[in-house]
């Protein structure tokens, strides 16, 4: 296994996973000790560390941290595997319209659950567990559209994608105009994005889930460079395009149902990071799907952190922070690909 | 061992395409496949290739019939090369041709795709290419790597080559002369160790001089076929290409202007 993964990355590809390894687990260890109160893992070692300390750091920094590094990785890889897979370099998360129609459950429990399920112990599972409904709801829907994903030229896709975003669009609309202030705000910084306020028991299956999922697309590496020859040379070279189609499809709409069910919508990610890996290394997906991952692991726990100290005591939604950054490289490569 | 065609009926919105197409393509000969622009050579490539399924007839490779073997199967017994499309990304000249080698389950190790990928290179003259953009290349370059990646798909496993196929859409498209004749004569090489090839041509003298087989193609039927001695003659060509052809069955040559 080892040996297949590794056999199609050159010397500076190894170097710059490796490299992308270590930065993540710096930069974990510099976010769960900043923040707008500030834990020195100096005196963790040395043993004066206070009770509120020990609290903060296992019960907030801690999943918090985490949970941006796995969301980041997820949409990172979600976004190249995708780019990959419809031979488009415009290829996003959002483009299938999974993430809008995990919004849209997510809002649905927000504004209407709230009264329903107020006290019940499930109370914390509702808003994560409609957003994944949301999400295969979505899949569904696509999935019968495009005839088992088998009609799904880039167009085709791209189509339904807009279809499916605008009456997501619509929903959140109706129910963001039907809401009560409290709601409202829920639902404002739901829909910006955030990794504030989740909880172990939350947080634990989720990056289970979503590391196996990660890890499941690595196996289309290869498949997924054939395709970039074109369907049917990919077709010819034995690659059962239909059952990759599905597999991609059905594991990206996985990985980036859970993220956006735990921490709101987050735009761009999936979209720049793939990017940014090509130019660092190579197209080829062996290298690009673990190095998508760490990098956007480490962006997002960096983005994170910033949206913690920007304005202390107050946090900014990191969604804006990766629009903020993310929209102006949209535009950089749209206006890179009409000069080629 | 050949690929057997065998009354191949195919047609789209009730056009027909490929009217009762019989064919035999032999290891260790050269099938050349000629006709005008919309005779039906592509679609005949791509049914033969498994791309698309014929409405009526069977297709057997080496007597099994296509339908029966898998799609990873098939990449191990026949490559295919044809027209291509743009790719997106930024893939170097070796990982294009890399992607024509055939896993399976690791059985290799990567010097041995490495010492094969030098050799494919050498013989395709497209080793000083390799670290180069493949995006950057012109067009008769990115053939010559096309046609690469087609030979590394067959290139393991020597003691198949007798039951293993190449089949080509118009590989010389783009190519100058020089690099046109030699890619034929990697044909005839290919031949020569055992591979049977199927090649769809547009020069009546190459494919005159080269090939084993002809088969003449028109309308979605195959006209004549057999020995290029035997298909190749003024009446036949003048009737199907509608303009005056002169054969000089002597020197071997095909004269049209």
């Amino acid at each position: 296994m080892k040996n297949l993964i590794f056999r199609y990355l050159n010397f500076r590809q190894i170097l710059i996973i490796n490299l992308l390894f270590l930065i993540v687990a710096v930069s974990f260890v510099f976010a769960i000790s900043i923040g707008s109160y500030d834990i020195s893992l100096k005196n963790y070692f040395e043993g004066n560390f206070s009770e509120l300390d020990n609290v903060i750091l296992k019960n907030i920094r801690i999943p918090r941290v985490l949970l941006a590094g796995f969301v980041g990785a997820s949409l990172s890889v979600s976004g190249a595997c995708l780019q990959g897979l419809f031979r488009n370099p415009l290829a996003d998360p959002g483009l299938i319209g999974v993430s809008s129609g995990a919004a849209l459950g997510a809002a649905i429990s927000i504004v209407i659950g709230s009264e329903i399920f107020s006290s019940d112990i499930f109370a914390p599972y509702i808003v994560p567990f409609f957003a994944i409904l949301g999400s295969v709801f979505v899949i569904l829907i696509l999935f019968i559209i495009t005839n088992g994903f088998k009609n799904s030229g880039i167009t085709y896709m791209l189509l339904a994608g807009i279809a499916i975003n605008s009456l997501a669009g619509v929903g959140i609309g109706i129910l963001t105009f039907i809401s009560d202030d409290s709601e409202l705000r829920g639902l404002t910084f739901w829909t910006m994005g955030s990794f504030g306020g989740v909880k172990w028991t939350l947080i634990l299956p989720t990056i289970i889930l979503i590391l196996i999922t990660i890890f499941w697309t690595f196996r289309f590496a290869r498949k997924l460079d054939l395709i970039q020859l074109g369907e049917t040379e990919a077709y010819r070279l034995g690659v059962n395009i239909n059952k990759l189609k599905f597999n991609i499809i059905i594991s990206s709409a996985t990985i980036v149902g859970l993220g956006v069910s735990l921490a709101g919508m987050i735009g761009f990610v999936g979209l720049v990071i793939p990017h940014i890996v090509r130019l660092l290394g190579g197209v080829n997906h062996n290298y690009l799907l673990p190095a998508s991952a760490l990098l956007g692991a480490f962006l997002m726990i960096i983005a994170d952190m910033i949206s913690r100290v920007i304005i202390q005591p107050a946090e900014l939604p990191v969604g804006l922070i990766t629009s903020a950054i993310g929209a102006p490289f949209f535009l950089w490569l749209i206006f890179k690909i009409r000069k080629s | 061992m050949s690929i057997e065609v065998q009354n191949i009926f195919y047609e789209i919105n009730n056009n027909q395409i490929l009217k009762n197409v019989s064919l035999t393509i032999d290891t260790g000969k050269i099938c050349s496949i000629l006709g005008p622009n919309g005779s039906g050579k592509s679609t005949l490539v791509k049914v033969i290739s498994g791309d698309i399924k014929p409405q009526n007839g069977f297709i057997f490779f080496n007597d099994r019939n296509l339908n029966d073997i898998s799609i990873e199967d098939r990449a191990k017994i026949r490559s295919v090369m044809s027209q291509s499309q743009q790719i997106f990304f930024d893939f170097s000249v070796r990982e294009i041709i890399e992607m024509g080698w055939i896993e399976e389950n690791g059985m290799y190790s990567i010097s041995d795709i490495n010492e094969s990928l030098q050799k494919v290179a050498k013989e395709c003259e497209v080793f000083s290419l390799l670290d180069r953009r493949f995006n950057n290349l012109s067009g008769g370059e990115q053939r010559r790597v096309h046609f690469a990646r087609t030979l590394i798909q067959l290139y393991n496993k020597i003691e198949l080559n007798n039951k293993r196929y190449l089949i080509l859409d118009e590989p010389t498209a783009n190519l100058d002369l020089l690099h046109e004749l030699k890619l034929i004569k990697k044909l005839k090489a290919k031949a020569n160790e055992g591979f049977g090839v199927l090649i769809v041509l547009h020069d009546l003298n190459i494919a005159y001089n080269f090939s084993d087989q002809i088969a003449l193609i028109n309308n979605g039927e195959i006209l004549h076929k057999g020995l290029p001695d035997d298909v190749i003659s003024d009446e036949i060509l003048t009737s199907i290409y509608r303009m005056p052809i002169k054969v000089d069955k002597q020197n071997k040559r095909i004269n049209y202007y």
